[in-house]
């Protein structure tokens, strides 16, 4: 891992541990039920681990697998505890009448899925380095962006400072998901020759030329 | 190497779609109003339908009756700091006195599910409900207004929302037969 994604790493493991501090010391988590602890919590975690994403994308595909079916678990804890908090609340928000913010939400939760499905499938699929990271990066990218919006927009325990920290999240995901769909490695520009680790990382130039008849 | 031409129709499309399922969304949820003291203005009638004595009949908005309970007992005041009030009308506008309505709302010290009373109206139909000061319940800090006593009038339950320190909020209903 170059400097720059190592950085970058632990610049969003800075955030995701601020974002704890932010929300554990809110006054909208004071004296609150548990599973809206639980449920905050993860959600702050998760949106560290999806600005870490792009960062692993290359080079670090264990890394990164394992971060993002962490991140997928946050969100369904996340989910399942506001369920178990408010089932009435919770069900009118996913539901086709809940506000804006909900409803980023739920696309963020299908398309974080989506793309968790297209990383499983990656190999079968057998589709081009570059078609895969459109529709793998680019939606999570899509997941990310939407997941901050929704959070930004909750008033709840990430307010003020939590705002500055879910906006610096998104901003680094953006830069990492950037660098990677546009298949540069920061500070310098790829060689024409593809990367050891590129074939298995999905997010790196295409490694291998398409089967004939085959995206 | 460029991605599939089917792979770049797909996202656009997907794209598209998020755009135009946020473009069409509410804010607030459907039917909610901000009817806090710095909203948009009370929930109910207009000026110009109470000057015509025609008012429209309150509808049931989505999520109105989210963590309704019947038969709610009268605990008002509920608390300090935040005041719920309104009138009930019929149709032509006038008050109704002595009708049963129930008002619950999340609270720093209180969970929307048990932060509930009922009140009745007054002889001019006004209601009044004192709470501590309201916060966000799912992203944002909304007040329940139902209509629930059983008889001449339908039933009906309101979902609204306010700003984090607001001090009060008026929610107006109007009652069909």
């Amino acid at each position: 891992m170059n400097g720059v994604r190592g950085a970058a790493v632990l610049t969003a493991g800075v955030l995701g541990l601020a974002g704890l501090v932010v929300a554990s010391t809110s006054p909208h988590l004071a004296g609150a039920e548990p599973v809206l602890v639980v449920s905050t919590l993860t959600a702050t975690l998760a949106v560290a681990g999806l600005a870490a994403q792009p960062w692993l994308a290359r080079g670090r595909v264990g890394a990164h697998v394992a971060v993002g079916s962490a991140v997928l678990v946050l969100v369904v804890v996340h989910v399942a505890a506001l369920l178990v908090l408010s089932p009435d609340d919770a069900l009118f928000a996913m539901s086709p009448d809940g506000p804006t913010r909900a409803r980023m939400a739920l696309i963020s939760l299908v398309l974080l899925v989506v793309v968790a499905c297209l990383g499983v499938l990656r190999r079968r699929l057998g589709w081009s380095g570059p078609t895969f990271r459109l529709l793998h990066g680019g939606f999570a990218l899509l997941a990310t962006v939407l997941g901050v919006g929704h959070a930004v927009l909750t008033d709840g325990a990430l307010e003020a400072w939590g705002t500055v920290v879910l906006l610096a999240s998104g901003v680094l995901s953006v830069a990492g998901g950037v660098v990677a769909v546009l298949g540069r490695r920061p500070g310098r520009r790829l060689s024409r020759r593809p990367a050891p680790a590129a074939r298995a990382s999905g997010t790196g130039p295409a490694a291998a030329p398409p089967p004939p008849g085959r995206r | 190497m460029r991605p599939h031409p089917v792979a770049i129709t797909v996202f656009v499309a997907v794209l598209w779609t998020v755009g135009v399922l946020l473009a069409t969304s509410s804010l607030h949820g459907t039917g909610a109003r901000d009817v806090g003291v710095r909203g948009s203005g009370p929930e109910g009638p207009s000026v110009a339908e109470l000057a015509s004595g025609r008012c429209a009949p309150t509808i049931t908005n989505p999520g109105g009756t989210n963590n309704y309970v019947p038969r709610a007992p009268y605990t008002n005041p509920l608390g300090a700091g935040f005041t719920v009030a309104g009138t009930v009308r019929d149709e032509a506008c006038r008050p109704l006195p002595g009708v049963r309505v129930q008002v619950w709302a999340q609270t720093a010290t209180a969970s929307e599910q048990r932060n509930r009373t009922s009140v009745r109206t007054d002889d001019q139909g006004r209601y009044r409900v004192d709470t501590d000061p309201l916060v966000a319940q799912f992203g944002e800090p909304n007040v329940h207004v139902g209509y629930d006593d059983p008889g001449p009038w339908r039933r009906v339950f309101l979902r609204n929302v306010t700003r984090d320190g607001d001090t009060g909020a008026q929610v107006d209903l109007v009652l069909s037969p």
